[in-house]
């Protein structure tokens, strides 16, 4: 026994040609709400499908709580929400919800009882008796996850819950994902919407183009990304930003062209620190040149910001721009 | 935390899908329509018959010596209310025709010159209802009694003694194969019909129920929930059994109908005041019955697999419909086979038809009603079904487990031959 709720160990899958997971390791400890992060097409999907069986590794294994292969053995104890989702349209809206508990182990008694007490948590009880196909399409979501969650998995894997939801929904599925998590279960789930994961990852992995580009704790996650040295400026005034500019392109102190948006703060910049150099250095040279500052701040990036700077601009507005069309 | 205590998958997937069957007022009506088009099959003609006139307005052209033959054939035609007249012999046949183009007579009757001579030639009809079975009939027999009498008045035979010849003479076929008391032909004929119109009409009916379920839960994107909960053998099966378990049920009320309509055809067409004429309904036994349900569900099994599998690859209605007719041809083709098997029940082609396991569902219950089969040969056939169903079911599960979360384009040969590797 472990205390890891999900082991992937050097998992690739390959579909014809394409490699839609390459050599891909990562491990969500018990208990957390972790997020799997990547754009469209990063293989999100793939290793999840991967955890709950519905395609196989070509090579690696994945381990769920410590000692099930996925299938059958898991399947009692892991729910899935996938991400293309359906239900059957001619079923009652209840007995819809008691069946993908009865496939996942539970009795026809408890199945049903369970079903009940889910419709009335997510205030659908009077449409128990109602079809699938009469209920609205925000409904109809939270049929799925009752649909997904009805035996009260040990390990919950959502692939991508967010897309598709109105904002009312999403805050319900941020409620149930901390309940689950307040009741015991690991919460996985993919997602390419850096702010829904900031506001309710635990800890994080980022992929892209199938591979790993990073995972962790997000506050360590975060913090590592501070500690590259992101330093936001704020000069007094616009002269002090054109004594400041040889020590802010200098390229022995500082990374990559500054951010700045003359039109709504034209004394406020964005940089980051080169390689090895501590923020004290920066501000040593600017004092130096007699830049008078107004701030001088070390900045904690979003997990947006991280993302992008890891996966590369053109991919995280590739995965944007599908979430508008969405 | 839950362990695993509930049913197994197939078992509640094939109880979905029976609920999901049974209750739509679709399975009522069908249930009941069969039995009612199965009254209708025996309602309609002999009303049709009752009603339908079938005299006709003929003219006859007499090349005889004399002219003797037309008066008394026109007599024995006007006996059957049959409206004729006799034309003169040299009457243009271009003439004749043109009066059943303007529709004033239906047809006209040549009488050769030689007619009455033994080996003489053919009386000759010409008209628009020369197609119908009961008016000629009708005819001949007047141009036959016609003929006789005046050959046997020129034999000097007397015609009173003629009379005594010419009464009827009883003929009654019975179909046997060995055992005492066979039915009438035309009775058992019907009977393996009917097992054969059931069996047909059930098996792609629910088969093609079972591929359209499949697409169906593909094009609503359920199947991708399904997966995850289920393993992909678990829902085939489950589908197969469940969809299945209506279909026996409708085949046992419709079975079950067809035996009471026979046992009570007279009683029916006599309350429809029409007689039901010697029939003598062949004892079915319970033996009978069984042979029909079991090739009903082995036959099923092995096309909803096939049909199954075909739903997988498809995505959507469309296609399926072009996918599927390969299919449905395999299964029309012994219909359309069917006199080989019903008119020589116990010859090669309709072995062969019966131990193949495309028509064999279809055609075997035919072949065992009407006596045509052995104990062994039935067997034998059912033994091919089953282990030919066992493996389509394997090779279509395997096209299935991976079709089923496939989208867009259809798979060619090759994947195909990938897929059944996996």
């Amino acid at each position: 026994m472990t205390s890891l709720a999900v082991d992937v160990v050097g998992v690739s899958k390959r579909f014809g040609n394409h490699s839609a997971v390459d050599q891909l390791s990562f491990a969500v400890p018990t208990g957390v709400i972790y997020g799997v992060l990547g754009p469209n097409g990063a293989g999100k999907s793939t290793t999840l499908r991967m955890m709950n069986d519905i395609i196989a590794p070509d090579t690696g294994t994945i381990q769920l709580l410590g000692r099930f292969k996925p299938g059958r053995e898991a399947a009692a104890r892991v729910g899935f929400l996938p991400e293309e989702r359906g239900l059957y349209p001619k079923m009652r809206v209840s007995e819809m919800i008691a069946f993908m508990g009865e496939l996942r182990g539970l009795t026809g008694r408890d199945a049903k009882a369970r079903a009940g007490a889910w419709l009335e948590r997510l205030g659908l009880s009077q449409w128990h008796r109602n079809k699938v196909a009469d209920l609205s399409k925000g409904m109809q979501q939270k049929v799925q996850f009752a649909a997904a969650l009805i035996h009260e998995p040990e390990l919950v894997i959502l692939d991508e819950p967010w897309s598709g939801l109105d904002p009312i929904n999403a805050d319900v599925l941020r409620e149930i994902v901390h309940e689950q998590r307040d009741r015991g279960a690991t919460v996985l789930f993919s997602t390419h919407l850096m702010e829904q994961a900031e506001k309710i990852c635990e800890h994080v992995c980022i992929i892209a183009r199938g591979r790993k580009v990073l995972d962790g704790r997000l506050a360590d996650v975060k913090r590592a990304a501070a500690a590259e040295g992101r330093i936001a400026l704020d000069f007094a005034t616009v002269d002090d930003r054109g004594r400041a500019e040889p020590v802010v392109t200098d390229p022995a102190l500082v990374r990559g062209p500054v951010r700045a948006d003359a039109t709504v703060a034209p004394t406020a910049i964005e940089l980051d620190l080169a390689d090895g150099v501590e923020a004290q250095r920066l501000l040593v040279a600017l004092v130096g040149a007699g830049v008078g500052l107004r701030r001088f701040e070390q900045v904690t990036p979003s997990l947006h910001d991280i993302f992008v700077e890891r996966v590369g601009r053109a991919a995280a507005e590739v995965a944007e721009r599908r979430e508008e069309v969405a | 935390m839950t362990a695993r205590a509930g049913l197994p998958d197939w078992l509640v997937i094939a109880r979905r899908e029976f609920l999901e069957r049974i209750r739509t007022p679709w399975f009522a009506i069908v249930t009941l329509l069969g039995p009612v088009l199965m009254l209708a099959t025996i309602l309609v003609p002999a009303l049709l018959g009752r009603a339908v006139d079938n005299s006709a307005h003929v003219q006859i052209v007499d090349h005889t010596v004399g002219e003797r033959v037309g008066p008394v054939l026109a007599a024995q035609l006007a006996q059957a209310k049959w409206k004729v007249e006799v034309v003169a012999p040299d009457l243009d046949e271009g003439e004749l025709l043109a009066r059943i183009r303007r529709d004033a007579i239906d047809g006209f009757v040549v009488v050769p010159a030689d007619a009455l001579a033994p080996g003489g030639a053919a009386v000759a009809y010409q008209g628009a209802n020369a197609a119908n079975d009961l008016a000629m009939r009708t005819l001949y027999q007047a141009v036959a009694q016609t003929i006789l009498g005046l050959r046997a008045a020129d034999a000097g035979i007397p015609a009173d003694k003629l009379a005594t010849v010419l009464a009827p003479v009883g003929f009654a076929p019975r179909h046997t194969t060995g055992e005492a008391g066979g039915a009438s032909g035309m009775a058992a004929l019907v009977v393996g019909y009917a097992a054969m119109f059931i069996l047909y009409i059930a098996i792609i009916l629910y088969a093609v129920n079972v591929l359209r379920s499949v697409v169906q839960e593909k094009t609503n994107r359920v199947v991708e929930i399904m997966v995850a909960a289920a393993k992909p053998n678990a829902l085939m099966l489950g589908k197969i059994l469940g969809v299945g378990a209506v279909g026996l049920i409708q085949i046992v009320i419709w079975v079950l109908m067809a035996l009471l309509t026979m046992r009570f055809r007279g009683e029916i067409l006599g309350g429809f005041g029409v007689a039901a004429g010697a029939w003598n309904v062949p004892a079915l036994r319970a033996v009978d019955v069984a042979v029909v349900l079991v090739y009903f569900i082995l036959g099923y099994f092995f096309y909803a697999a096939i049909y199954a599998a075909i739903g997988a690859m498809v995505s959507s209605e469309q296609e399926a419909q072009q996918a599927q007719t390969p299919v449905a041809m395999l299964l029309v083709i012994p219909v359309l086979c069917v006199q080989l098997v019903a008119g020589h029940p116990r010859g090669g082609a309709a072995q062969g038809l019966t131990m193949v396991p495309f028509s064999s569902p279809v055609l075997m219950p035919m072949r065992w009603l009407l006596g045509g089969a052995t104990v062994g040969e039935l067997l034998t056939s059912i033994a091919i079904l089953v282990v030919s169903t066992l493996i389509v079911a394997r090779l279509a599960a395997r096209i299935y487990r991976v079709g089923i979360l496939m989208y867009g384009k259809r798979p060619s040969v090759r994947e195909l031959w990938r897929w059944l590797r996996y």
